[in-house]
């Protein structure tokens, strides 16, 4: 099943570690159970956003690589 | 980029990062890995803390990380209230003002003057320790 993202943050562009410090205020402004999209091209951002999101205890939904970006889709589970 | 600190939807006990920066403003290229690491560390909801010891406390001396800005980067001013606003505590060696002859009063308002027994106390209570 395709899961819908309830906002989208577009880091395209951002070097670390903005992509991590934005992603964390992103799911500050979520609300539990809703999913948030972050789209980024720095090669650094998967890793760094797969530990934030692990450290945050949060769900990491799905990873996608597009050519040299990424799509991480985090849920919000607290 | 303004950060808004929110960070109070975690249920387990959080772990703790102490950086230590030994290096001071005659090594500016040093001066910004401490505050973006804990500035991240906060972000992970990693309890973190900058100790400015020996030359290190000339960063944190009033009006000087408004003078230094490297390549790219934005003024390391900048990147120590990024960090402050994140939730970063800052921490200045007592002894290091007489060591460096920085008046006690003449630190960022931010920064807590402590002693020997807290730096020893921060490293022994922190889960990690990295010192630049």
């Amino acid at each position: 099943m395709k899961v819908k993202p309830d906002r989208t943050l577009d880091c395209v562009g951002l070097y670390c570690p903005e992509p991590v410090f934005k992603t964390r205020l992103e799911l500050d402004e979520l609300k539990v159970g809703e999913v948030l999209e972050v789209l980024a091209d720095d090669p650094a951002a998967e890793s760094d956003i797969r530990s934030l999101v692990k450290n945050l205890e949060q769900e990491l939904v799905d990873v996608t690589k597009e050519g040299s970006a990424v799509r991480i889709l985090i849920r919000k589970i607290r | 980029m303004s950060i808004s600190w929110k960070g109070n939807w975690m249920s387990v006990k959080k772990k703790k990062i102490l950086y230590v920066q030994t290096s001071g403003t005659d090594t500016p290229e040093r001066a910004y890995a401490p505050f973006i690491l804990a500035t991240t560390a906060a972000m992970m909801n990693v309890d973190a803390t900058v100790y400015f010891v020996i030359k290190g406390i000339t960063l944190v001396k009033k009006g000087e990380a408004e003078k230094i800005k490297i390549g790219s980067f934005p003024s390391l001013r900048e990147v120590m209230d990024q960090a402050i606003k994140a939730g970063v505590k800052l921490a200045v060696c007592e002894q290091s003002c007489g060591l460096m002859g920085i008046p006690r009063g003449d630190f960022t308002k931010e920064a807590q003057i402590v002693g020997a027994a807290t730096l020893n106390d921060l490293a022994l209570s922190a889960d990690a320790v990295l010192c630049f």
